[in-house]
């Protein structure tokens, strides 16, 4: 998130696009309820279902599912042709703009309506309330990422707000929900197969500073791996690591993957479930690390299962990051109950047993503070520094004295922080940064500029065109020595730059100029190392519109992507639909929880939600002869099958179907209950929805097209 | 003297169940008996409102008029009790009750129904404050503690307000005022057909 959900509360219009928030982030709507009610913010929800946030939307607009780029370039040509962009903005703070422009040309209103089944007149006017309700802030999930198109679509989220001159405003901001109170702290620990923490990459460098930080030796590191090469490799993604195992797909990797450790990690949110259940067969060991034993546990029959039972939140301490980028103290409530451990005890059983703790466990004496304190000298890219633990302790103590509005302590012991201090905070007497991008405030009051991460100048191989990527002249944070754009600071200390100077002295050297350690450029439009330098509709893998899949084609197929051959071109087949003639999209509801392990397994949620069902529209249902109650059967085109009941709702249009993707324990009427432990199976079981998910993956981030596949519908 | 009230702001209700939760894993209420439900109109289409209910503590309780034990009594701030111990689970007050507020347990093969259980408030029963015996008929008792009831402290939109009905009427208000017409109140534009 960009903003915060507080600042939400001076959103003068929002948009949610692939996000359902009210299902899965309840306690936001506090705030985006509020900006309806005294700000008389238009809510306009974007989805293919009618949720339970369309509900409480002023205009509701059904789309069709992958077609999100489309509709919203849609937006942003209709916003350009009729003048409204932030002409200042965009000349000061973007770059790449004209290229952009281009691309976006080419989608009218009603070209847009025929790819995304949104009426012309309907894109003209969600065009109209954006650009005059401003500041918008725009939300998207997990509808927005999980296509494989998901990074166009979400760059074309960014690039929308970026024409309306939405960024780094109060009330604006491209704001992104994360589920629960530590989902954004794993995401910067980079819990991912592309990185290490704090989003240093696989670079020499990046190994090498985070030696520095452990105080490990790099030859060590080194030797951990089969040769050096694989270090900068990227590994196998949460996405297909199964493909890793069962050695079916062409691989480029050592090894096919042997042992796995599942921490927290329910596998029926993986799509293609029925391959991770034959993986999960194959594994020579799994270790299976959670409060309650997941679906995993139940589905793998081999004897290599090791199940250690971790304490829930409520049996441990430590420092949590929440999606407002706002670190928190979580506090042990009691003490772990029958033979549960808390994540800290098992990892250092662990490290002592395989023999490693004396070279990396050294640092960390006092647990959990020493993890946080490692956590603030190493993660200098997005400013982990300035929230030590006892900075974080004394905000929890001070909670009265944060305001709900802005955020900032008035008086008191943290007079003039911001509650939690939202990364970036720089230093230890830095504020922290509420608002990213901000430059109405000064570095050291939590204002910032655009991060210069991709060079000084670029000549676009689209048009020929050279443009400098720093920020314009006179446009800087108040109080910059330099004022206009500058590169980000290095050789402050020699050899170093402000991500890799462990003394700090670089940030703090920025921040005293008034400037920001990573520079003052401009946000691009244009991104030279994507395949798609301008996001651009493609059909989804598993098109229902075989007539566009000619004009809109996938990608060539990507080899060794994340180590496995990953099939564009040739798995897009025209003629699918007529076998499966239905869309099929999943997502949450608010009693349950991802995999469902922990949730299923409360006697009160499952009462309220009892039973894995599909949704489907009163019309298609009638047309099928599938009446209330009845059981359906739904394939996928990968020949995969589940057996759940019809829910007959207008949520869905005609030709949607929508799984919840929560439950697990049964498959096509066989069911996994006996293999629990005794007593430990959920109260709730149902068939996987992310059995008949379908094949694809985003071409950049791997991750799971989940959300537009296509599929097959049967009375059972 | 305060009169308890609850009023569920429908613009605010999100058809989250927290109150529901919240009101049975915190007085252990068995499966099956439900003291508070979320109940959704037009599910799926526009004009969908969801509303969370369960007794409405009425001031003139027809429960309480058809009790043929005088089980059923209200307290001086409006609160509707009922005392478990007489109760004898006939039903009347469930016929009585225009909300399906009273609740009986299940289970029974020969349909026994058992004392009667509803909402209390959080304030939980005629027998002593924090008594063993309290809490196991009733649940907590947060009023006693100076405490909302679990249900409207933890409504994540604050949808479901409880407590004294001034204070409660005074938010409402206040939400309705800055509302203005652009949510749910008859103003100009509407009046003039202009939307």
């Amino acid at each position: 998130m960009t903003n915060s959900l507080n600042d939400i509360r001076h959103a003068k219009s929002m948009i949610f696009i692939g996000s359902n928030a009210t299902e899965a982030h309840p306690v936001s709507m506090q705030h985006i309820l509020h900006a309806k009610e005294v700000n008389n913010a238009p809510i306009i929800v974007v989805d293919p279902r009618f949720t339970k946030l369309a509900a409480k939307a002023t205009e509701f607009v059904r789309i069709r599912p992958g077609s999100d780029a489309a509709f919203i370039m849609g937006l942003i040509n209709e916003i350009i042709s009729k003048g409204w962009e932030d002409k200042e903005f965009i000349r000061t703070r973007v770059a790449g703009y004209e290229e952009m422009v281009e691309v976006a040309r080419h989608y009218t209103p009603e070209v847009v309506e025929d790819i995304t089944g949104i009426p012309a007149a309907q894109t003209r006017q969600v065009a109209e309330i954006l650009a005059k309700n401003r500041p918008t802030s725009l939300t998207w999930c997990m509808g927005g990422t999980q296509h494989h198109i998901g990074s166009s679509i979400t760059r074309s989220f960014c690039i929308l707000q970026l024409v309306l001159g939405n960024m780094g405003k109060s009330g604006g901001g491209t704001n992104i929900f994360r589920g629960h109170d530590n989902v954004q702290g794993a995401t910067d620990m980079c819990v991912l197969a592309d990185n290490l923490p704090g989003y240093y990459g696989l670079s020499d460098g990046a190994w090498q500073h985070w030696c520095r930080v452990w105080d490990v030796d790099y030859d060590s590191i080194v030797s951990r791996f089969p040769a050096k090469e694989w270090m900068g490799k990227k590994g196998f993604s949460l996405a297909r690591w199964y493909e890793g195992v069962l050695n079916e797909e062409e691989l480029e990797t050592p090894t096919p993957v042997k042992a796995m450790i599942q921490w927290g990690c329910g596998s029926n949110s993986n799509s293609q479930y029925n391959r991770v259940v034959k993986a999960l067969n194959k594994l020579e060991l799994l270790v299976i690390v959670d409060p309650f034993p997941t679906i995993a546990a139940a589905v793998t029959k081999t004897d290599n299962v090791y199940l250690l039972p971790s304490a829930s939140q409520y049996e441990t301490s430590g420092s949590v990051t929440s999606t407002s980028r706002q670190i928190q103290w979580r506090y042990k409530v009691v003490d772990p109950v029958y033979d549960s451990k808390d994540d800290y005890q098992i990892m250092e059983l662990l490290v002592n047993k395989l023999g490693f703790a004396d070279e990396y466990y050294k640092n960390i004496k006092e647990v959990p503070e020493d993890i946080t304190r490692e956590i603030n000298k190493g993660m200098l890219t997005i400013g982990y520094n300035g929230q030590t633990p006892e900075r974080i302790k004394k905000h929890m103590e001070n909670w009265h004295t944060f305001d709900i509005d802005d955020l900032q302590a008035k008086g008191g012991p943290c007079d003039g922080d911001y509650y939690g201090m939202p990364w970036p905070c720089w230093t230890e007497e830095h504020p922290g940064t509420p608002i990213l991008y901000d430059i109405s405030k000064s570095v050291k009051e939590g204002g910032l500029p655009f991060r210069n991460r991709f060079g000084d100048v670029t000549t676009y191989v689209m048009t020929g065109r050279e443009e400098g990527q720093l920020a314009a002249k006179g446009v800087c944070n108040p109080g910059s020595e330099v004022q206009g754009g500058y590169p980000e600071f290095k050789d402050v200390v020699p050899g170093t730059n402000w991500k890799t100077d462990l003394s700090q002295k670089t940030i703090k050297t920025a921040i005293d100029k008034g400037m920001a350690p990573f520079g003052n450029a401009r946000a691009r439009c244009v991104v030279w190392n994507f395949p798609d330098q301008v996001p651009i509709h493609r059909e989804p893998l598993h098109s229902p519109r075989p007539d566009l899949v000619a004009k809109y084609p996938t990608y060539e197929d990507k080899p060794n992507h994340f180590r496995v051959n990953t099939r564009y071109k040739s798995e897009q087949k025209t003629d699918l639909v007529k076998d499966y003639p239905y869309v099929i999209t999943t997502g949450r509801m608010v009693e349950h929880m991802g995999g469902g392990a922990e949730t299923r397994s409360s006697k009160y949620l499952s009462e309220l939600q009892p039973e894995m069902y599909a949704e489907i529209n009163p019309r298609l249902a009638n047309n099928l002869g599938i009446r209330k109650g009845d059981m359906m059967i739904i394939e996928s085109p990968e020949g995969s099958k589940i057996k759940v009941k019809a829910f007959i709702t207008p949520r869905v249009d005609e030709k949607t179907i929508f799984l919840p993707f929560h439950f697990a324990g049964t498959l096509m009427g066989e069911s996994y209950l006996q293999d629990y432990p005794e007593g430990h199976a959920p109260y709730v079981v149902g068939d996987p929805g992310n059995v008949v998910t379908n094949y694809g993956y985003d071409i950049i981030t791997q991750i799971q097209a989940t959300k537009d596949g296509l599929c097959k519908v049967t009375r059972a | 003297m305060a009169r308890m009230r609850f009023l569920c702001d429908t613009e605010r209700c999100i058809d989250c169940s927290g109150c529901v939760v919240a009101c049975k894993e915190g007085n252990h209420v068995p499966v099956g008996v439900n003291r508070r439900r979320v109940i959704t109109m037009k599910q799926g289409e526009p004009g969908e409102k969801s509303i969370s209910v369960a007794c409405m503590h009425c001031s003139d309780a027809p429960c309480i008029a058809v009790c043929p034990v005088d089980a059923i009594y209200q307290r001086e701030d409006g609160i509707v009790l009922v005392s478990k111990k007489t109760c004898i689970g006939c039903g009347y007050c469930f016929m009585a009750c225009p909300f399906g507020a009273p609740q009986f347990p299940k289970g029974n093969v020969f349909g026994a129904r058992g004392a009667m259980d509803k909402c209390t408030f959080c304030a939980g029963g005629p027998e002593e404050n924090f008594s063993k015996d309290e809490k196991q008929l009733y649940g907590q008792n947060r009023i006693a503690e100076g405490k909302p009831p679990l249900c409207s402290a933890m409504c994540a939109t604050k949808a479901l307000l409880a407590g004294d009905a001034d204070i409660v009427a005074d938010v409402y208000r206040t939400r309705v005022f800055e509302r203005g017409s652009g949510v749910n109140a008859w103003g100009w534009s509407r009046a003039y057909k202009k939307d």
